[in-house]
């Protein structure tokens, strides 16, 4: 609480006069000191040397200065206050649920259309489209032809390695960027041309997002709400929404003080303030602690039918855990796109299965030929690892076949192919 | 220029909160000090260091306000300039750089907005220490040498600010254009030492806003100033570097 006080009483009005009022007094009597000196007599100056009171006059304004410059400067600190920690729980899922309520609708598009949770964009325009869009940098491209659709409504995983064109991508559909070839449209609308329209119905958390390190966060939420042109009462019931949900309501330090997580929350609480029709997310969680994680986490599930959430990610278990649909690109193109399920499906091909049997060797030999079976190898435990494009064929011919070699069945299970074996095999295909 | 009133509130808050509402006020407040101050005690100190050394004599001639505003219109016309070119390299650009830009241009600020209330804010912290200043310095010098020309110096002090528009709206386009406020900051001291030599030259002095400084000398002197085509020059080319540097902003990548 003093430290809230303290934040507050130094951006009052009051302590601003006072402080100039200081400083002209200060000037005023240095200034006073001065003249005296210069038209006093030396033998009516005590001690008779005017120059020695000259010196000492201007000695002692050096001394605060200098002071403060050498021990006075202290380095942001991590936390210098609570670090704001959202509570647990489903709460910051139904804060952000609640602010979209409490909105009514979302953001209006360009020309004032649908509102966010109607089915699609202006004429049933996807959240998201991009054609064919390259951009270069000097002579490196970092986006090759990209083309992709988001429909509205959805939670999308866009997946990449480092590099791979994930932020060049969410800056051309923030408008900070412009496609050197190609066409990137939000809700319906080109982002180069529609400019302030389209960015009015956007919520942008870049990568590592950067605030004014002198403000406090409701100074920093009220700023971002004013410029979507918020006013008077709705933008301080967004504001006061958005600090419970960033958990930052009991922080009154300045932004300069705060950790990266907290940063890293207040930008998620920015992206919102308009309640965006399409939210792009830059590596959201990349920041933040495992609660903080699964509270932004739990957040993006609960936006899903309320608004589109563009999440660009390295962290796979993020894009599994919250994602409809997912990209994947690499070297600025697309190398998979489709729904997770259908993706693992159409990837993998193969499904593969897990065999353990008494005598591995025997059955390996045995399963040699075997139609369905199209790749096998020995695991470091000694099992063996099946594909098969078969599936039904595998799992009712191989207990059959284990019982005439008269082996012991131990194991025999799927294994499912995970988000990560696909990326990794689409990433490393790429490169081969 | 939509969000402009939003992120010129910004600017100004900003402006109290940091560190740059104290360096051109300062400059300007020292000026406004120091001049009438080194003139009434420029006597006693040449004195002093003349009777310090035999044979060796300095003629002063007696301190007037006059010449006490003359000061004071010199130090803003070299030591506030300089230190307004120092300051403002990085006006645009600064934000550019530290990543603070990318979240208000992702919002639907325009990026003419952002550039003119940038300009507009640090003209108001100019205009206000300005008013300050001189109203300080005639207080001084009144109090000192007598109140003098006090109305030829607000005149002279309005060509300088007019000259300060000039010089600022210079530095908006070059932080527009150079990402490094160094840059910046090196290309407003050719600006500024490119108008000194034209002020040199009676044609240039007479047309061109590198006429503003000694049009403003030839107020306090009392003699004929040539000041209107210095003014409109001066205002024109303020309006086309706010124009050039808002078109190159808006193509710029953040």
């Amino acid at each position: 609480m003093r430290l809230v006080a303290a934040s507050v009483s130094t951006e009052s009005p009051l302590v601003v006069a006072l402080l100039a009022v200081l400083v002209v007094v200060e000037l005023g009597l240095l200034a006073w000191a001065l003249i005296d000196l210069a038209r006093r007599p030396a033998d009516r100056v005590a001690g008779g040397s005017r120059l020695v009171w000259l010196l000492l006059c201007l000695f002692v304004q050096l001394i605060g200065p200098a002071l403060y410059l050498v021990i006075g400067r202290v380095r942001a600190a991590p936390t210098v206050a609570p670090t704001g920690q959202a509570v647990g729980g489903g709460h910051v899922a139904r804060a952000a649920a609640a602010l979209y309520d409490a909105a009514g609708s979302p953001a209006r598009g360009p020309d004032g259309g649908a509102p966010a949770g109607s089915a699609a964009g202006e004429g049933g325009a996807p959240a998201v489209e991009l054609s064919g869009v390259c951009k270069v940098f000097r002579t490196a491209a970092a986006l090759d032809g990209l083309s992709l659709s988001v429909p509205e409504g959805s939670v999308f995983g866009f997946l990449g390695p480092n590099g791979a064109g994930k932020t060049t991508t969410l800056r051309i559909l923030a408008g900070l960027a412009r496609p050197t070839s190609g066409a990137a449209r939000v809700l319906g609308h080109d982002v180069t041309e529609a400019g302030g329209d389209v960015r009015a119905v956007i919520g942008f958390l870049p990568d590592v997002p950067a605030f004014y390190k002198w403000m406090t966060a409701p100074q920093y939420l009220r700023f971002a709400g004013s410029l979507f042109g918020l006013r008077g009462d709705v933008l301080e019931a967004r504001v006061a929404a958005l600090l419970d949900l960033a958990g930052l309501t009991e922080v009154g330090t300045r932004i300069g003080g705060f950790s990266r997580g907290m940063k890293q929350r207040l930008g998620v609480a920015q992206a919102l303030v308009n309640a965006p029709r399409l939210l792009l997310l830059d590596e959201p969680t990349s920041a933040l602690d495992p609660i903080g994680r699964r509270e932004v986490l739990d957040m993006v599930a609960a936006l899903r039918g309320r608004t589109t959430v563009f999440f660009s990610t390295h962290i796979l278990a993020d894009v599994e855990r919250v994602c409809d649909t997912v990209a994947i690109i690499d070297h600025g193109r697309v190398a998979a796109h489709a729904p997770i399920d259908e993706l693992r499906l159409r990837r993998g091909g193969l499904s593969r299965l897990a065999v353990e049997v008494d005598e591995p060797q025997r059955l390996a030999a045995a399963l040699e030929g075997a139609a369905w079976l199209r790749a096998i190898e020995v695991a470091e435990d000694g099992g063996l690892r099946l594909a098969t494009d078969d599936l039904e064929t595998a799992q009712r011919e191989l207990p059959a076949l284990v019982a005439r070699l008269g082996l012991a069945l131990r194991r025999l299970e799927s294994d499912e192919l995970s988000l990560e074996d696909v990326f990794v095999d689409l990433v490393e295909g790429e490169r081969r | 220029m939509r969000g402009f009133g939003a992120f010129l509130g910004k600017e100004l808050r900003e402006t109290v909160h940091t560190w740059r509402i104290w360096v051109l006020p300062a400059f300007i407040l020292f000026a406004a000090l120091s001049s009438p101050l080194i003139t009434f005690l420029m006597p006693t100190l040449v004195d002093r260091l003349g009777g310090m050394q035999q044979g060796f004599a300095i003629s002063v001639p007696d301190p007037t306000a006059a010449a006490a505003y003359i000061e004071y219109l010199g130090n803003l016309g070299e030591l506030v300039m300089f230190a307004l070119v120092i300051a403002y390299g990085g006006i645009v650009s600064a934000e550019v750089r530290s990543g603070t830009a990318a979240l208000a241009l992702a919002k639907p600020l325009s990026r003419g907005a952002f550039v003119l209330a940038k300009w507009l804010s640090q003209l108001l912290v100019i205009a206000v220490a300005a008013v300050a200043g001189t109203a300080l310095c005639i207080a001084l010098t009144a109090a000192l040498l007598g109140v003098g020309p006090a109305s030829e110096a607000v005149v002279a002090v309005a060509l300088w600010f007019v000259y300060a528009i000039v010089i600022l709206s210079a530095m908006v386009l070059l932080s527009a254009v150079l990402s490094a406020p160094a840059a910046a900051a090196g290309a407003g001291i050719g600006v500024y030492a490119s108008f000194a030599v034209l002020a040199q030259f009676e044609a240039t002095s007479r047309l061109t806003p590198a006429g503003l400084m000694p049009a403003a000398q030839a107020v306090l002197n009392g003699g004929p100033a040539q000041w209107q085509a210095p003014v409109a020059t001066g205002i024109a080319l303020s309006a086309a570097c706010l124009a050039a540097a808002v078109w190159r902003f808006s193509r710029r990548e953040i």
